[in-house]
């Protein structure tokens, strides 16, 4: 645990612990604070709705999401049987809805966490042995940040060709300099430090100090963006299958769902409505819980 | 022509036939009142032209322009495919039918000054029909599927005098008036062509009634009035044919008024042009077919029973009720049944998923099989919405336990990989250039026309009896020995089964009310 940690812990309860029983102290308090906020307890639910939704699909959606098409009654408006009415092919939108958050799910933990490893590998790389090598990563991030990330994407998944599997690539590479930059500002400011010393002068390995002593103090920020970029993540994967580049039809991917609604704005509006509403509420979940997650672990901002 | 072009038309039928009510831009009462304000008609369809140079083109998209700025020798009539006087007024052959003598127009001038006559004709012929001629740049793909390849049953283009041109044949093509007509043998300026070269495509040079202005890739071309037109001058001063991808934000442009018309509507959006007061809605004759072409040279799809199967897996009439607004009909047969030749005696494949899967049981695949089917990216007259009619035959082919992906490309890209043979299952059609059966089921079925890189036969369905009944059919001059011969080879063709033949569309168009005269025509590049 880092210094501040152990500060903001010691504010918080006046006994001294275990390193283990600290950290756990720190998640229940930031559960704590953020239930204690309403905000950010409304991005908790949504998100905790959301998950629960795409982990019980098959007993939630009434249909299925593919096979039960009726192309004479396609485009219905919504009814009893079919709460939000069904689409251009006649199939359930609800029912699409609930299955397309399965893959929603998958893209926010597959993308961000290619996003992840690779960031906070190159990251602590970089921070750690510094120099030239620092100097080439963090650059090569530069370089990835300055394009407009929805454009790259768009670019990397025109490369690989249209499927979910490379826009979920994509994205990863997309976020992966954000995570490397946060790894890294951490790892400059720890590595200084006299535990890290310590470390080195008992003979503790490179793989070891990073590992064990340095980037648990980085778990609090990554925590944060992770959050915050699982949002971003599905809106992004969202709008590549809405330009074609994701999900491919059938599967039914909320941004190929608004793309196939978009034709009959007009005519039939709950085609699009519906699945623009779900990618709002989703991101919108992800993101307050994320500036919630951020305030409850920031210690600076408890007092 | 192929799928493209057939809308191709359009305008110029605005502009010349018509009598104008005002054909000027959307509110065109305040343009037409002065005398003095430039009218323009502002068209949109969803893709943009892939070249401005007829003879290499194929699709509608190119020679909905093209019509306006290139005459042809001959002409359709404005509601039928039998010829008219063009750029040629008189025309005679020979008994044996190998010799056509052509009279042409006196004082007619291209665009940049050249004098049309003989020598132009020739000029424009021989750059088409030899491979080894310095200005043969292109594939020149619809000469190849209208005349047999380089140089093809053309022998000779022999200039007589200054205005009578002689063709010499290698064998009688009975529709040989019929296929001079179609828009893409527009004749081009030799002076142009020599200028532009390589480039001619981005600078077309013609006679026709207006002259290119200029192209914005993907977004519009203009096209102006041209005032030394040799006919019926233009109406309208000015032509611009706009790119708008999406059928509903096309339909929003029109009904904001900031086009004129529009073809590509969306068979759901019929109503709402019946039901708006500023709109018309018009209906072209229905000349075309809209089909599932199975790529016969790749695995699985090489075996006959696997087509039939796959014929049978189709719900057709499903498509149309969702899909065409009722404006089409189930296709069983390559022609559309308003061509003479049309054989009402083929069965073709009704729905049948049992019979679908017993065949595949039948030919050694009881669980299906996977392949890809190709959706094209852009509204077509014969299919209006394509991405949405691949994801139903998906479903239908899913039923009996064939698993597609769908695959998409850019429009220009999807023909060419088309034309390279890349594809399985392929959506594609096809709106009829001159009315005759031998310009479906030569161009799209037969051998010849499966040279990669240039096939018009997308199936590659190579099958020497039905290629030697339309082959005769071409050189056959009595039309009822031409009317068996199609006849018997669509008896083979349905049985060989290298298509799903899918519907045969009316396609609709929508117009403010303020726009007359536009009359469609069935090949869809009216002009007229």
């Amino acid at each position: 645990m880092t210094d501040t940690t152990s500060l903001q812990l010691k504010a918080n309860g006046p006994q001294p612990r275990t390193n283990e029983k600290e950290s756990r102290g720190l998640w229940a308090d930031a559960l704590k604070r953020i239930i204690r906020s309403r905000i950010s307890l409304a991005g908790l639910i949504i998100v905790a709705v959301f998950l629960l939704v795409a982990l019980f699909a098959p007993l939630i959606a009434p249909y299925d999401p593919i096979k039960d098409s009726d192309l004479v009654k396609r485009l219905e408006a919504p009814s009893d049987e079919h709460i939000m009415g069904r689409d251009s092919q006649g199939r359930d939108v609800f029912s699409r809805l609930v299955y397309g958050a399965r893959i929603s799910v998958k893209i926010g933990v597959i993308s961000v966490g290619f996003a992840l490893v690779l960031g906070v590998t190159l990251g602590a790389v970089a921070g750690y042995y510094g120099k030239w090598l620092d100097g080439l990563i963090m650059r090569l991030m530069d370089i990835l940040l300055a394009f407009p990330s929805v454009l790259l994407a768009i670019a990397i998944t025109a490369v690989l060709g249209p499927e979910l599997r490379n826009a979920m690539i994509a994205i990863g590479i997309v976020y992966t300099p954000h995570f490397a930059r946060i790894v890294r500002s951490t790892v400059l400011s720890v590595k200084a430090t006299e535990y890290i010393e310590a470390a080195r002068a008992v003979g503790c390995s490179d793989l070891r100090i990073i590992m064990r002593h340095v980037l648990p103090n980085c778990i609090a920020p990554i925590i944060v963006q992770s959050t915050l970029s699982v949002g971003t993540a599905i809106l992004d994967a969202a709008a590549l299958s809405f330009l074609g580049l994701g999900a491919q039809p059938p599967e039914p991917e909320w941004g190929a769902m608004l793309s196939d609604g978009k034709s009959y704005l007009q005519k039939a509006p709950h085609v699009m409505i519906f699945p623009g509403l779900a990618i709002m509420f989703v991101v919108l979940g992800f993101n307050l819980l994320g500036d919630g997650l951020r305030d409850a672990l920031d210690p600076r901002l408890k007092q | 022509m192929k799928v493209k072009r057939l809308v191709a038309a359009i305008f110029l039928v605005l502009a010349m036939m018509v009598t104008i009510t005002g054909c000027g831009g959307g509110d065109d009462a305040a343009k037409d009142t002065g005398a003095d304000k430039e009218k323009i008609f502002v068209f949109a369809r969803s893709g943009d032209a892939s070249g401005l140079d007829p003879i290499n083109v194929t699709d509608g998209e190119s020679l909905y322009v093209t019509q306006q700025i290139f005459d042809t020798l001959l002409e359709y009539k404005e509601d039928s495919t039998e010829v008219q006087a063009g750029l040629a007024t008189d025309w005679e052959s020979t008994k044996d039918g190998r010799e056509w003598t052509l009279k042409l127009r006196e004082g007619v001038k291209f665009h940049d000054g050249t004098p049309f006559n003989a020598e132009a004709v020739k000029f424009n012929f021989d750059r088409w029909r030899d491979e080894n001629n310095p200005y043969h740049h292109g594939d020149f793909s619809y000469y190849t599927y209208m005349f047999g390849g380089f140089p093809g049953i053309i022998e000779d283009v022999v200039v007589v005098d200054e205005y009578t041109v002689k063709f010499v044949l290698t064998q009688p093509q009975a529709p040989f008036l019929a296929n001079l007509a179609m828009a893409t043998f527009g004749i081009s300026s030799p002076e142009a062509i020599k200028k532009h070269g390589e480039d001619y495509f981005k600078n077309p040079v013609g006679t026709g009634p207006f002259k290119f202005v200029k192209w914005e890739k993907d977004q519009q071309v203009v096209v102006e009035k041209n005032p030394e037109y040799w006919g019926e001058k233009a109406k309208v001063d000015k032509v611009v044919f706009r790119t708008i991808p999406d059928n509903s934000a096309r339909l929003m442009e029109l009904q904001a008024g900031t086009i004129d018309g529009m073809i590509g509507l969306n068979p759901d959006d019929v109503e709402t042009v019946k039901n708006d007061p500023n709109l018309q809605l018009l209906l072209r004759p229905s000349m075309n077919v809209g089909y599932l072409a199975m790529n016969t040279e790749k695995e699985y799809l090489k075996e006959q029973k696997i087509r039939q199967a796959i014929n049978y897996a189709v719900n057709k009439q499903a498509l149309i009720d969702a899909f065409y607004a009722g404006l089409a009909k189930p296709a069983k047969n390559p022609l559309p049944p308003s061509l003479w030749g049309y054989n009402d005696e083929v069965k073709g494949y009704e729905y049948d998923p049992a019979k679908a899967k017993a065949l595949l049981a039948e030919a050694g695949y009881p669980d299906g099989f996977e392949t890809t089917l190709w959706a094209m990216p852009v509204a077509r007259p014969y299919m209006p919405q394509p991405k949405e009619i691949a994801q139903a035959i998906q479903q239908d082919l899913a039923k009996v336990g064939i698993t597609t992906k769908i695959v998409t490309y850019d429009w220009q890209t999807y023909i060419e990989k088309g034309e390279n043979g890349e594809h399985d299952l392929y959506l594609f059609g096809w709106t009829g250039d001159n009315g005759d059966p031998d310009n479906f089921l030569y161009v799209l079925l037969d051998k010849s026309n499966t040279v990669k890189g240039s096939a018009g036969n997308v199936a590659f369905y190579m099958n020497d009896r039905v290629s030697s009944l339309l082959v005769e059919a071409q050189k056959e001059s009595d039309q009822s020995k031409r009317d068996k011969l199609y006849k018997d080879a669509q008896v083979l063709i349905n049985e060989d089964a290298p298509w799903v033949p899918l519907v045969h569309s009316t396609p609709p168009i929508a117009a403010r009310k303020s726009i007359s005269g536009w009359v469609p025509h069935a090949t869809g590049t009216e002009c007229s």
